[in-house]
């Protein structure tokens, strides 16, 4: 093909540029050796990243900004994330609605005392299933993987009724006593996450206590319990939210007295509005929205507060758990 | 020196022993699962198979047989038709939940400054994505993603995939940001398990000359189906409880029913749990035989 000089020139200049030593520089900074060494790659996965989670938390800013609104600017269709005047109002009704102190001490005296005993009670049960000696193991975890499996609403009848033989219900001890016995709010889950963790301990530190004469129960205490930190971290938290959390449970075995935040949540609006009681249904009531998000918001905060000051070790502690091995 | 008879009880003793210490441990669980397990699996499989009418003092049943399960099918005529409908937005959303997961991870797993800042926000959900004040985030109508509306997809959708199904799509489709909130838990699987995977072979695939790209296909892939499995299990158990899930509600509505009451809740429950075991099992299968192929990790 006839091409003019000056584009022959270019192009051997264009070559030889790519060649040199400079421009192979260039090409290490912006793609790197690997996929995210370079420069480029770290800007994509920000942008991409970024993008991901603004509409992964809209939801969460949502709640804050309908939180804020006065109902003025709820009904206005031109506001729609920054309101245009900031009202505590909103707030400070579902403080009072969901007659917060009481309701958060009930909720965190529930979640405390129940995960702290299911991190003891699993971690025993998941080390037993590891490393001691149980007739029908195998047996035995393929039930306690079935507890994992079967849904809550088969059993809660016959578990309302014998709670209610036991005098349980409506106090602290309907989620305390199961909690005991090994069969707390997704304990099954734990269990397997312990005995994950301590079949991929090395046996030898196990001997060696073994040999200078500790009993079971101190092996265990001493050695096995304080090696599983990690693990504990990570059962402890997932156990507080989700107890913290759980709605279905407490709607059933909680009705009255002494009910936790979501329970609350969901009367919200029996309180706030007493005419309209029996008349719920699922649409949403705009003078009532922002109370609702308000009370959502005062819901999650102490737990958002905890997780921002243990969110490293948790991280951390999930991967080195080899949950998943 | 001992008899014979002497070592063999000593060894009987020392192996009862052994499983003493062993059941002590397991003690509490026993208990629990007895009383708090057993007990009501059983009984409400009684229930189910008879009519429970509230008496003052307990209950009276009344002998059924199959009747209830029946009636299930054949009777109801809201029961079949939501279970349906709630599978199919199941076998929707596992594959978003999943696939979302996956790409997050694969992103969050880069090195890069920051990045435990990113973890942690996408594991924020997990602190409040159950229960009640999700349910509030759903009844106002939060979470459905912006360019649904801008685009008009819902023609489109109406288009392609038509009928009854387009609407479960476009259901799925409005809260799909929430629908994502259940992935934080799987996204942290993923991550543990890419740290599974050892650099080496990457180092490997490299020196022989394979592009970042193929080595997505070729190792990191293959390696984390085992993950990819698990994560689909616990997709399809922590969707049991979604909140608003219409075959719950109906079940707890039949409870409180006079005319229908807790023996016929009862059998429904353990239809629906019926169903989802089915699809446990097919899944696990599906896995286990596709990574058996290919001489992967059981």
């Amino acid at each position: 093909m006839n091409t003019e000089p000056w584009v022959q020139r270019a192009r051997n200049y264009a070559a030889g540029f790519l060649w040199s030593r400079k421009a192979q520089k260039y090409k290490m900074v912006m793609l790197g050796r690997n996929l995210s060494d370079g420069l480029l790659a770290k800007m994509v996965i920000y942008v991409l990243l970024s993008i991901v989670a603004y509409l992964y938390l809209q939801p969460l800013l949502y709640m804050i900004s309908t939180m804020l609104k006065t109902v003025s600017d709820l009904l206005d269709p031109s506001v729609k994330w920054i309101p245009r005047v900031v009202t505590w109002e909103n707030l400070s009704k579902a403080y009072k609605g969901l007659q917060y102190p009481e309701a958060l001490r009930n909720t965190a005296l529930i979640a405390l005392s129940c995960s702290i005993v299911q991190v003891l009670i699993c971690s025993m049960t998941g080390y037993a299933l590891a490393r001691l000696a149980v007739p029908f193991k195998g047996l035995i975890t393929a039930l306690v993987l079935l507890t994992f499996l079967i849904p809550p609403q088969v059993i809660i009848i016959p578990l309302y009724v014998i709670f209610s033989k036991l005098g349980l219900l409506n106090t602290l001890f309907v989620f305390l006593v199961p909690a005991i016995f090994g069969q707390g709010l997704k304990g099954a889950l734990f269990i397997l996450i312990f005995r994950q963790f301590f079949r991929a301990q090395p046996p030898s530190l196990e001997e060696a206590a073994k040999l200078d004469g500790a009993s079971a129960a101190r092996l265990y205490f001493r050695i096995m319990l304080p090696l599983a930190q990690s693990a504990c971290l990570v059962v402890f938290l997932f156990s507080f939210i989700w107890y913290w959390n759980m709605y279905y449970e407490p709607s059933m075995f909680l009705a009255k007295g002494f009910t936790p935040l979501s329970i609350r949540l969901d009367q919200l609006e029996d309180v706030l509005n007493p005419s309209l009681l029996g008349s719920k249904d699922l649409v949403s009531n705009p003078v009532t929205e922002g109370t609702k998000m308000g009370a959502a918001f005062l819901i999650i905060l102490p737990p958002l507060v905890i997780f921002m000051f243990l969110q490293r070790w948790f991280i951390t502690g999930i991967e080195r758990t080899g949950i998943v091995e | 020196m001992s008899s014979v008879p002497d070592l063999k009880r000593k060894a009987a003793q020392y192996h009862l022993k052994r499983y003493g210490v062993g059941l002590l441990f397991m003690l509490p669980w026993i208990i629990g699962f007895c009383v708090f397990v057993a007990i009501p699996i059983g009984w409400s499989m009684f229930m189910s198979l008879h009519k429970v009418a509230v008496v003052p003092g307990g209950f009276k049943y009344t002998w059924l047989g199959l009747q209830n399960y029946r009636d299930a099918f054949l009777k109801d005529n809201v029961f079949p038709i939501e279970l349906i409908t709630y599978f199919q937005e199941m076998i929707l959303m596992v594959p978003i939940i999943v696939i979302f997961a996956l790409l997050i991870s694969l992103l969050l797993n880069q090195q890069f400054p920051g990045r435990f800042v990113y973890r942690a926000l996408f594991f924020l959900p997990v602190i409040f994505a159950t229960g009640q004040v999700l349910s509030e985030l759903f009844t106002q109508g939060a979470g459905d993603i912006p360019f649904l509306d801008q685009y008009n997809l819902e023609p489109v959708v109406r288009q392609y995939v038509g009928g009854e199904l387009a609407k479960t799509v476009m259901e799925v489709l409005g809260r799909v940001v929430l629908i994502l909130w259940y992935s934080g838990v799987q996204i942290l699987i993923f991550i543990a398990g890419f740290q599974t995977i050892s650099p080496s072979i990457y180092e490997a695939v490299r020196i022989d000359g394979a592009s970042p790209w193929e080595s997505f296909w070729k190792i990191t892939l293959p390696a984390s189906v085992p993950f990819i499995s698990l994560n689909v299990l616990y997709t399809i158990i922590d969707l049991f409880t979604f909140p608003l899930n219409p075959v719950l509600k109906h079940i707890k509505d039949n409870m409180f029913k006079v005319d229908t009451g807790y023996g016929y809740a009862s059998a429904l429950a353990w239809i629906y749990f019926g169903f989802i075991f089915v699809l446990l099992a097919l899944v696990t299968g599906l896995f286990s035989r596709s990574m058996r192929l290919k001489g992967g990790r059981p």
